[in-house]
């Protein structure tokens, strides 16, 4: 065959950029937690002061104007962002570690604990996720703490059923059986074999978990059933500008651009690191 | 004579889902001698593999004894079956699924030594010398098990094995997951410890040429049950039961 007449197909992505990606994401995130962590300083004014004329619109002194009570808006979108993504995180590091270690216990030793741990969590994962977590969330009145407990009942199944199903699998691996005959006890193969061997998807779900736990937590702020006011927080801001939407839209939109930015860098944060620690990404 | 290992009717029932039984070993005897390689065939799923398991108490006994060295261990858990740990030890079939893939070989060995009550530094030389006694250098215990061959990670399990200074080996296929000529180390790698350390093995193979060369003793298994028992030479020359007939034969059909 003459060569000059063979089509050489080129790959239309010609390279794995994960690593790049990742290292972007990382930097956003960063960027995210800087502003979240420096909120107070980086507030122009007291988030709570009503010192403002209401309902100013946005100009250079108030970038993203005043709320009916006369409060700086940007203030309050930082600090309610703060709010917002520290009781996130603080929910999905409870729910990982409570889910984790319910679902090791039971793949590791089984038996009736397990059977009983497992039924429970049937029971939650039966309802619908944000209905249970009204009733719940209703029952304890309220507030970002019930709230927080209430998004936790809901959400901790998800992580037991993964921790338990990957405890099973390896407890029957032989690594597993070789560190027994090791001598090792079985608090020493869990911490030692185990856990650091199920981290990997642990670490991805929850990644991926931190954007949903923070829409679900200012949702039910949304409705009235997390932070109170006058605590900043994205959910019961957008809540409180919900009526002003076509006279006074900055008031809903500008925290509603907060949290959009918040889930987006945490989702493609954690897709990112789904990517980078999937085994069919290794070794390019 | 001295019996160290006796297996008295073992059998194991395991559940299956839709509620019946089914009976991987049937109530199989045996007795192990001191300083003897007692070696088991069969076909796969004719419960070799399950008696390993229950000999090292890795799965439990549904019904029958184990006695080590005259004493009861069928019952035996936490500390006692510790205890047992540092008589009789065992090689997996496949040698890099043996090693936690987060750890090097190194700490995997050592965390035996270490559970002995051997502090850290300790560990570390008496892990290097039984490297060294297997074949490998120091080098090794700095290694991740996928890093090295299938043959050196074998290497580095049986020193693992030898750690516990066990008196008992039991090769589960140790050799089958590895080709021909690196099979022949490792078999010269057995031999070579039996004679130095006094070993006695029970070596679990489906390679009846292996068994003839390395077995004094050999149990024919199928559907759980021994079918028959003798030397290498009387099972593979002259079988008595149907089942070692037709293995006999495809043995020395493959080898043709």
């Amino acid at each position: 065959m003459n060569p000059q007449n063979v089509t050489v197909r080129k790959p239309k992505i010609q390279k794995n950029y994960t690593k790049h990606k990742l290292l972007f994401f990382i930097i956003l995130t960063a960027l995210l937690m800087l502003a979240v962590v420096f909120a107070n300083q980086l507030c122009p004014y007291n988030p709570n002061a009503q010192i403002f004329e209401p309902l100013e619109t946005p100009s250079a002194a108030h970038i993203c104007g005043t709320d009916r009570y006369g409060r700086d808006m940007l203030s309050r979108v930082l600090i309610g962002l703060q709010t917002s993504v520290l009781s996130t995180l603080l929910l999905v590091a409870i729910i990982t570690l409570f889910g984790t270690a319910a679902g090791v216990l039971c793949g590791y030793f089984g038996g009736k604990t397990d059977a009983l741990i497992m039924r429970v969590s049937d029971v939650c994962l039966a309802f619908p996720g944000l209905v249970f977590a009204l009733a719940i969330a209703a029952l304890l009145n309220g507030g970002l703490r019930n709230a927080i407990i209430a998004l936790a009942v809901v959400s901790w199944p998800k992580y037991a059923r993964i921790a338990r199903s990957q405890t099973l699998s390896l407890k029957n691996s032989d690594y597993v059986f070789a560190a027994r005959l090791s001598g090792d006890t079985s608090v020493e193969i869990i911490t030692r074999h185990i856990l650091p061997n199920i981290f990997g998807p642990i670490l991805v779900t929850a990644m991926l978990d931190i954007g949903t736990m923070m829409m679900e937590l200012a949702g039910l702020s949304f409705l009235g059933l997390g932070a109170q006011p006058p605590t900043a927080e994205l959910g019961n801001m957008m809540s409180s500008g919900r009526s002003m939407l076509q006279t006074y839209p900055w008031v809903i939109i500008s925290p509603g651009i907060a949290i959009f930015l918040a889930v987006a860098v945490f989702n493609l944060l954690g897709d990112t690191v789904r990517d980078y620690l999937d085994p069919r990404n290794s070794g390019k | 004579m001295e019996y160290i290992l006796e297996a008295e009717n073992l059998t194991k029932v395991f559940k299956t889902q839709n509620k019946s039984y089914f009976t991987a070993v049937d109530s199989v005897s045996f007795k192990l001698e001191k300083g003897e390689s007692l070696g088991i065939v069969g076909e796969s799923g004719s419960g070799k593999s399950t008696i390993a398991r229950m000999l090292l108490r890795l799965t439990d006994v549904s019904d029958g004894k184990i006695y080590l060295y005259g004493e009861d261990i069928t019952n035996f858990s936490g500390k006692n079956l510790r205890k047992v740990y540092g008589a009789i030890q065992m090689i997996f079939q496949s040698a890099e699924g043996s090693f936690n893939p987060r750890k090097t070989l190194g700490y995997s060995i050592c965390e035996s030594l270490r559970n002995l009550g051997m502090a850290g530094g300790e560990a570390k030389k008496r892990a290097e010398y039984l490297l060294e006694e297997c074949g490998l250098n120091g080098e090794f215990l700095k290694k991740y098990p996928h890093e090295v061959s299938g043959g050196q990670c074998q290497r580095a399990a049986i020193a693992r094995a030898l750690a516990a200074q066990p008196k008992i080996l039991v090769c589960d296929e140790a050799t089958s997951a590895l080709d021909v000529t690196v099979q022949k180390q490792i078999m010269e790698l057995l031999t070579d410890l039996k004679n130095k350390n006094n070993l006695s093995y029970i070596f679990i193979c489906h390679n009846l040429a292996l068994v003839q060369s390395f077995c004094d003793r050999v149990l024919v298994m199928s559907e759980g049950k021994i079918v028959e028992e003798g030397t290498p030479d009387e099972v593979i020359f002259s079988p008595k039961s149907s089942y070692t007939k037709i293995l006999a034969d495809a043995a020395i059909e493959s080898s043709l």
